[in-house]
C-alpha cells in the first residue's frame, strides 16, 4: 500500500486526476501469511536436513541401543547402553584412538608448518602469485581414492618409484608400508600432500589481508622481520589459521579413504584409525548396533573438542 | 507465551519422523520377511517344479541342452557379481558364448568389483534386501552370513533334480554350497545347500624349473632350494608368498604352514582355539615361516602381497618360488606378462613350473574358490536356475575347464581338455582331495579381521610367531565364547 501511494505520488498529473493503474498483484489465500511462505520456502531445505541428516543420526542412536545387524535375521533385543560399555572398555578401540590422536596430531602439525610457510612465501611474492596459487591448491581437487591408489604405487617397496629414487642417490630401500611406524609416517605424508593447500590459501587469505600500514610503521621504526613476523602478522592471521586447523582437525580424525587405499590398517592394525574400524564392525562384521554406538561417540567426542576449540577461537578473536 | 509454539513446532517434527520412522520400519519388516522365510521357500518349491519344466535333467543333459525359455520370451540380462580378476572375464565370455546357444534370450553381465570391496558389494545389498545382481559369487567362508541372513535361496530341492553329487569331489560341493559344513568337510546329503561350484581353485607351487630343476616335494626341502636358489642368484629371492592386510591373504599362508605341519586352527566341536592354535607344535611351524621363509623373500615384500605381486615377482624374475592361486595364475603362461622370462609362451614354460604345494606332516592345501548362489531378491529366479542348471552340467563343466576356467566336477577335472588347458592344472588335480577350508560361520569376518591383522603383523616382520598366535587365540576364544554364549 505505501509503494502504491508513493508511485501514484510520483505519477504525472493529470486534471481528471490520477490515472495511474497499479501492477496487478499475485492473488493470495488469506491463510497464506508471510510466515507461512517463509516457512514453505525453507521446507525443501528443513526436509532435507532432517531425512538425510537428523533422522540417521536418530535413527543411529536407537539402533546404538539394539542387538540389531543390517545382514543378520535375528530378533532385536535391547542391550541399552551395553554396546557404549563396548565400545568405550574395548582395547582395539583405544588403541586406534591413540593412533588417531597420533596421525591428527602429526598430520595436522604438519600441514599448518607448510601450509603457513608456503603461504608466507606465496604472500610476499608478486609476481605469478595466482598462478603460483592455483598450481599448489592442484592435490586438494583430486579425489583421495586416487591420490591413496597413485601414493601406494610410488611407496612400493619392491616397484616404487620413491624407492627407486632413494636407491639411486644412496639412501637404499624403505619399508614405507610394512613398518608400523614407517606406514603410520607414510600415511600423514599422503594426506599432508593433499591437504597442505587448504591450510595454505586459508593463511594466505589471512596474510595478503594485513594492512601495509602496519608493515610501514613497523619499517619506519626499524623493526626487525622477526619482530613485524612476530607481533604483527602472527596475531592477525592466526585466528583464520586457527579456522583451518580446526576443520583440518576434525577432517583428519575421521580419516579413512587413505588408509583404506594405501595400508589397509597395516602392518597388522597398526595404522586401524577410528573410522576404519568403525568401517569393519559395520560393513565386515556387520554388528550394525555397536557400529552406530561407535559412530555417535565419535560424533560426541568431535562435538566436544570443537566446542572447547571455538570458546578458545572466540577467546583469540575477543583479543 | 513463548514456550507454547515452541513445543507445538517440536511436536510436528516429532509426530512427521515417527511418521517417516514407522513407515521405513514397517517396509524394512516386509522386505525381510519376504525372502528370509516365506518367499524363499516358496520360490523354492515353484523352482523346482519350473526346474523340471524348463531343463532337463543333468544325466541326460549335453551342453546344448535345450530349455524351455529357449528361443521365446522377452530378453533377459543375469548379473553376476564377483571380485575383479582373470576368471571374472573368462566366466562372463564363456557363458555369453555357450549359453547364448542354448538360450539365446538370456546374457550374463559381470560386475567384477575390486577384491577389497567385493564382500561390501554383496552384503550392503543384501542389508538393503534388494539387489541389482541375480548370481552372488560368495567366498566360501560367507555362505553362513548369507543363509543366517536369508539373503540367498535355499537350492537343495533344486539341486536334487538337477545335479548329481557323485560328480563332484565331495570336499568342493560342501565348500561351495553347504551350510552348515559338515564335520568332515565332505558333502552332507542330508545337508541343504544354497550355493553350487562356480569356480575351484587352490594353493599351487610356481618354480623356476631353471633354476630349481625338479620341484620340491616336502616343505624343508622347499626352504633348502629356496635358499640354495637365492644364494646362486644374484638379485633374486628364494620365495614369495601372501601376505598382505586384505581380506584373508595372510591368513591363508598362516593356515597352509599350520596344517602341512599337522596343526589346527580350531575345535569346531567345543568352539575352542586357545591352546589349539597356539599349541607348540603350532608355534614351532610358524616360527618356520617367520625365522626360515620370511628371509627368502624380497624385504618388504609379504607384507603387501597378494596374487598380483607373487606372479609380478615370478614373471620379472625376482622370486625363484612362489604360492599362488590357481585361477590367479591366469596370463602368467603368457609373453605380455612374464615377457622377461621368455618371448613365447613355449619359452616361458621352459621356465615356469607348477607343482601342487610341498607336504610335510599331512599333504592338507589350502582351498580356494566359491560357488554361485542365487540373490533371494532376484526377479529373473527361474532364468538364473536354468542357467545353473546349464553350467551344472559334466559336458559344460569339461568345456569350462578347456575353456581356461576351473572346473569342480571329477570328470571334468580328469579331462585331458582341463589338464592340457592351462599348464597348472596338473598341479591342482593333484591336490582336489587335499583341500580344506576354515571357519563358514556368520563369525567367519570378526574372526578373520583377528586372524589376517595378526597374520600380516607377523608375516610384515613387525611380531613374533610366538606373539602372533597367542593374541589370535586369546581374541578369537573371546569371539568363541561368545557364540558358545549365545551373545552373537
Amino acid at each position: 500500500m505505501a509503494q502504491t501511494t508513493s508511485v501514484a505520488t510520483s505519477a504525472e498529473p493529470s486534471d481528471e486526476g490520477p490515472d495511474f493503474e497499479p501492477p496487478p498483484v499475485a492473488r493470495r489465500s488469506g491463510r497464506l501469511t508471510d510466515r507461512w511462505i517463509a516457512r514453505l520456502s525453507v521446507a525443501p531445505a528443513m526436509l532435507f536436513l532432517v531425512g538425510l541428516f537428523l533422522f540417521p543420526l536418530l535413527w543411529a542412536v536407537v539402533l546404538s541401543f539394539s542387538t540389531y545387524s543390517a545382514t543378520r535375521n535375528q530378533p532385536i533385543e535391547w542391550v541399552w547402553f551395553g554396546n557404549y560399555v563396548d565400545v568405550l572398555t574395548s582395547d582395539q578401540v583405544w588403541e586406534r584412538a591413540i593412533t588417531t590422536l597420533i596421525f591428527v596430531v602429526a598430520a595436522v602439525g604438519l600441514q599448518t608448518l607448510v601450509g603457513f610457510g608456503i603461504a608466507w612465501l606465496l604472500s610476499r611474492q608478486q609476481r605469478g602469485r595466482g598462478a603460483l596459487t592455483v598450481l599448489l591448491l592442484l592435490p586438494m581437487m583430486l579425489s583421495p581414492v586416487v591420490v591413496g591408489a597413485f601414493w601406494k604405487l610410488m611407496l612400493d617397496s619392491q616397484f616404487g618409484v620413491v624407492n627407486r629414487f632413494l636407491e639411486a642417490v644412496g639412501v637404499g630401500q624403505v619399508l614405507w608400508l610394512t613398518q608400523p611406524r614407517l606406514a603410520l609416517f607414510s600415511l600423514v605424508v599422503v594426506d599432508s600432500w593433499q591437504w597442505t593447500p587448504f591450510i595454505m590459501v586459508i593463511a594466505l587469505a589471512g596474510l595478503t589481508a594485513v594492512p601495509d600500514y602496519l608493515f610501514e610503521a613497523a619499517e619506519i621504526d626499524r623493526a626487525s622481520e622477526w619482530f613485524k613476523f612476530r607481533h604483527i602478522t602472527l596475531p592477525l592471521v592466526w585466528p583464520l589459521l586457527l579456522i583451518a586447523i580446526m576443520f583440518r582437525a576434525i577432517d583428519a580424525f575421521r580419516l579413512f579413504d587413505i588408509v583404506y587405499v594405501v595400508t589397509g590398517g597395516g602392518p597388522g592394525s597398526s595404522t586401524e584409525t577410528l573410522s576404519y574400524h568403525l568401517y569393519k564392525i559395520a560393513f565386515q562384521n556387520s554388528d550394525t548396533a555397536v557400529a552406530s554406538a561407535y559412530g555417535i561417540l565419535m560424533v560426541i567426542v568431535v562435538t566436544i573438542a570443537t566446542q572447547f576449540y571455538v570458546k578458545y577461537l572466540t577467546r583469540v578473536q575477543a583479543k | 507465551m513463548r514456550r507454547t509454539p515452541t513445543l507445538r513446532r517440536w511436536g510436528v517434527v516429532l509426530t512427521a519422523m515417527l511418521v517417516v520412522l514407522a513407515g521405513c520400519s514397517s517396509g524394512d519388516d516386509d522386505a525381510s520377511g519376504d525372502p528370509t522365510s516365506g518367499d524363499a521357500t516358496g520360490t523354492e518349491a515353484e523352482t523346482t517344479a519350473g526346474t523340471d519344466d524348463a531343463t532337463e535333467p543333468a544325466d541326460e543333459g549335453t551342453g546344448e541342452t535345450e530349455t524351455a525359455a529357449a528361443g521365446d520370451g522377452e530378453p533377459v540380462e543375469l548379473s553376476v557379481v564377483w571380485f575383479e580378476w582373470a576368471p571374472a572375464q573368462l566366466l562372463e565370455d564363456f557363458a555369453n558364448q555357450e549359453y547364448s546357444k542354448v538360450n539365446p534370450n538370456v546374457t550374463i553381465s559381470m560386475d567384477a568389483v575390486p577384491n577389497p570391496q567385493w564382500h561390501d558389494a554383496i552384503f550392503t545389498q543384501f542389508a538393503a534386501r534388494q539387489t541389482d545382481f541375480d548370481i552372488a559369487i560368495l567366498d566360501s567362508q560367507w555362505i553362513g552370513e548369507a543363509v543366517e541372513g536369508g539373503h540367498v535361496l535355499d537350492l537343495t530341492e533344486f539341486a536334487a533334480e538337477s545335479i548329481n553329487p557323485d560328480d563332484y569331489p565331495q570336499n568342493l560341493l560342501s565348500a561351495y554350497g553347504q551350510y552348515p559344513r559338515a564335520e568332515d568337510g565332505l558333502y552332507d546329503p542330508a545337508g541343504n545347500l544354497y550355493g553350487l561350484p562356480a569356480l575351484a581353485d587352490s594353493y599351487v607351487l610356481v618354480y623356476r624349473k631353471d633354476l630349481i630343476g625338479e620341484p620340491p616335494a616336502t616343505w624343508d626341502e622347499m626352504i633348502d632350494k629356496a635358499a640354495a636358489c637365492q644364494e646362486e642368484n644374484e638379485g633374486m629371492y628364494g620365495l614369495a608368498f601372501h601376505g598382505s592386510g586384505g581380506s584373508d591373504e595372510a591368513a591363508v599362508m598362516l593356515n597352509t604352514q599350520l596344517w602341512t605341519h599337522g596343526g589346527e586352527i580350531w575345535d569346531p566341536q567345543e568352539l575352542q582355539v586357545e591352546g589349539i592354535l597356539n599349541s607348540p607344535e603350532n608355534i614351532e611351524a610358524a616360527t618356520q615361516l617367520t625365522d626360515e621363509m620370511l628371509p627368502l623373500t624380497p624385504p618388504g615384500f609379504v607384507g603387501t602381497a597378494f596374487i598380483s605381486e607373487v606372479n609380478a615377482a615370478m614373471a620379472q624374475g625376482q622370486t625363484c618360488m612362489g604360492f599362488n592361486w590357481v585361477a590367479g595364475l591366469e596370463g602368467l603362461q603368457t609373453p605380455e606378462v612374464s615377457g622377461a622370462l621368455g618371448e613365447t609362451e613355449e619359452e616361458i614354460l621352459e621356465k615356469l613350473g607348477f607343482a601342487r604345494v610341498p607336504t610335510d606332516e599331512t599333504e592338507i592345501v589350502s582351498l580356494g574358490g566359491m560357488g554361485m548362489s542365487v540373490s533371494a531378491y532376484t526377479e529373473n529366479e527361474q532364468e538364473v536356475l536354468d542357467f545353473l542348471a546349464w553350467f551344472q552340467q559334466p559336458e559344460v563343466q569339461v568345456a569350462w575347464g578347456a575353456f581356461g576356467g576351473v572346473p569342480a566336477q571329477t570328470a571334468a577335472l580328469e579331462s585331458d581338455e582341463f589338464l592340457s588347458a592351462r599348464p597348472w592344472n596338473p598341479a591342482f588335480v593333484e591336490s582336489v582331495e587335499d583341500l580344506k577350508d576354515f571357519w563358514n560361520m556368520p563369525e567367519y569376518f570378526r574372526l578373520l579381521d583377528i586372524h589376517n591383522s595378526e597374520a600380516n603383523a607377523m608375516l610384515s616382520g613387525t611380531q613374533s610367531a610366538e606373539d602372533t598366535l597367542n593374541n589370535i587365540a586369546s581374541q578369537q576364544q573371546e569371539v568363541m565364547d561368545e557364540i558358545r554364549e549365545g551373545g552373537l
